[in-house]
């Protein structure tokens, strides 16, 4: 087996995590995601657990909130905080493309 | 005069006799920080707002045994209208709008947050050098690394720039620092200290936790920041107590387990040498010692790459350019936004985190992966409370090596996680460990031991660590100037 990802498989990744990557960068990616892959599947040598699983250390403490008013932060400074806002609104690019566009 | 290098008892007194004044300790504080400047421990200082607040606590009353004195906190715990930056470029120039919980408990008693400490991006590393702002050095040698990932607070503290900080600990990130660098650390039980304004790396292993130079001044600081908090559901609803308790109390007849798997030959031999030399002293002091085999614990590590990395790709899908932080400049639509944004933000350790973390999760992938990792993760926390039926402590040694030098290789991407294989299977767990010193390699460097208990047994370890401490008796102020021409 080739101990390196496919460009494709690289940027196959790239996508599912929302990163641009340059051409360049694809080639040690290709290295060093596989070494990182490699390593998982080190979990495929693990046996005899069963099948219960763990998702937090203490599910046994959690309780829900009760459901009354509560603070909440100034929306005024939520918006101030976002890089492009205008008034009320968080500014963002166009999202549908032009063609159809209203 | 110097005053914080001395213990807590000793500036309490004279702050409440008004021999010394909050401000006094402040500008002691910053004119360590500017004499160790070179150490890089801090990303953001909070001087105005500092001496600030010190000279309103003059007309306080002096009402509790850590008022007026300064703390930094690690730089990925939110601060209301002081910087934040997870030592990334995304957040760069990010100003919270909230305190973090523990932020709030700490100005309730009144002390003074100093600074916002270095640290691996996003707390991603092992030895701070992930940083978008450079790594902190390690007061012992300043060629060398001071751990990671809250490398900074190691670094002030093991300098004597001040008396406390705050870390956080995921995979071993308070212990193994604090290993390196001489000091006492604390991960607490896994909802001991809530987590809410901690920014989120991986949340079902994240933990807030004190970095101090002694034991008894970090269970003074655990004895603040823990208890059950509204805003994070899985913090504790247990009783706060008082972690000082059984501090002193002697050992005699208490079982302590260790895990062959700690003292095997991944760990250098000077380190299993000095852990053994701790051992018989224990022995001496009437504790009885076992070495024992336990299962999965040597998978810890593929555990946490899987569980760790998927985490962190879920939570940090919020730097999208849009809510806060860095935002590309003129994208052309929102796609752009997001690739280009998170392409110019993170940093490298990051990117390749996110980018496995999102494979591991996506499609039949969680299954055969994240899912079988839980399972596994399950057994694991089941083999830990089975050796604790039979014993009170586990120990070993916290680090497979002592710290190593600022200019060793970077480009291994595995290397990180091994740094961190006898600190990861506490969080596995979600159990408390703590990080002692026991002693010195050859070259100077320190070397500690990791003291582990069953769940929510704080105290206990305050306890076998205080004796050690007391037995040991070790310097553990570095000199100015050795080792660091």
């Amino acid at each position: 087996m080739e101990d390196k990802l496919t460009k494709e498989e690289v940027l196959h990744v790239a996508k599912l995590a929302r990163i641009d990557i340059t051409e360049e960068e694809i080639e040690k990616y290709q290295v060093e995601l596989k070494q990182l892959l490699n390593e998982v599947e080190k979990i495929n040598e693990v046996k005899g657990y069963d099948d219960e699983i763990l998702i937090a250390p203490w599910s046994d403490n959690t309780t829900l909130r009760s459901d009354s008013e509560g603070e909440m932060l100034d929306p005024k400074k939520v918006i101030e905080n976002a890089p492009k806002h205008s008034g009320n609104y968080i500014e963002v690019p166009v999202v549908i493309g032009e063609s159809e566009g209203a | 005069m110097k005053y914080l290098n001395k213990n807590i008892e000793e500036l309490h007194t004279l702050l409440k006799n008004k021999d010394i004044k909050p401000i006094d300790l402040v500008n002691e504080a910053f004119e360590n920080i500017e004499n160790n400047k070179e150490l890089n421990a801090y990303i953001t200082l909070n001087k105005e707002e500092a001496i600030k607040q010190a000279k309103e606590l003059e007309n306080k009353e002096v009402d509790n045994i850590l008022f007026g004195l300064p703390i930094a906190i690690k730089d990925n715990i939110v601060t209301k209208d002081l910087k934040t930056t997870c030592a990334s470029h995304i957040l760069e120039n990010f100003i919270p709008i909230y305190d973090a919980t523990v932020v709030e408990k700490i100005k309730a008693k009144n002390m003074i947050i100093i600074g916002k400490t270095n640290m691996d991006e996003f707390a991603m590393g092992s030895s701070s050098r992930t940083s978008y702002f450079g790594a902190p050095h390690n007061p012992w040698d300043h060629n060398k690394i001071s751990g990671g990932s809250s490398g900074g607070s190691a670094t002030t503290i093991a300098a004597r720039d001040l008396l406390f900080a705050l870390g956080t600990d995921t995979g071993g990130s308070i212990r193994q620092p604090a290993s390196y660098t001489g000091i006492v650390g604390m991960k607490p039980t896994y909802g001991r200290v809530s987590r809410y304004g901690l920014v989120a790396f991986a949340s079902s292993l994240d933990q807030i936790g004190p970095m101090t130079k002694n034991v008894y001044e970090n269970a003074l600081l655990l004895n603040v920041i823990c208890g059950h908090d509204d805003h994070d559901l899985t913090s504790s609803k247990k009783e706060v107590e008082d972690f000082t308790r059984l501090i002193g109390k002697d050992i005699k007849g208490m079982k302590i387990a260790v895990p062959n798997f700690f003292v095997s030959d991944i760990v250098n031999r000077e380190i299993i040498d000095k852990l053994k030399d701790t051992i018989e002293l224990l022995k001496k002091l009437g504790a009885t010692v076992d070495y024992i085999d336990m299962k999965y614990i040597d998978n810890a590590v593929t555990l946490y790459q899987i569980i760790a990395m998927g985490e962190a790709s879920s939570n940090l899908a919020r730097f999208d350019g849009i809510r806060y932080g860095y935002s590309t400049e003129n994208p052309k639509d929102i796609e752009e936004l997001y690739f280009k944004t998170r392409r110019e933000g993170f940093g490298k350790e990051v990117k390749r985190r996110i980018m496995v973390g999102s494979y591991l999760l996506s499609g039949k992938n969680a299954q055969d992966y994240y899912f079988k990792a839980l399972s596994i993760r399950d057994d694991m926390k089941q083999e830990f409370t089975k050796v604790f039926e039979n014993y009170d402590y586990i120990i070993g040694p916290t680090t497979t090596t002592t710290a190593y030098n600022l200019t060793d290789p970077m480009d291994d991407p595995r290397k990180s996680f091994l740094d961190d294989v006898l600190v990861i299977p506490v969080n596995m767990a979600g159990l408390p460990g703590l990080n002692i010193p026991i002693g010195f390699d050859k070259e100077n460097m320190p070397i500690g031991m990791q003291i582990i208990a069953n769940n929510f047994e704080e105290a206990k370890i305050y306890q076998l660590a205080s004796i050690l401490e007391k037995e040991l008796n070790l310097n553990l102020e570095p000199k100015r100037g050795e080792n660091n021409e």
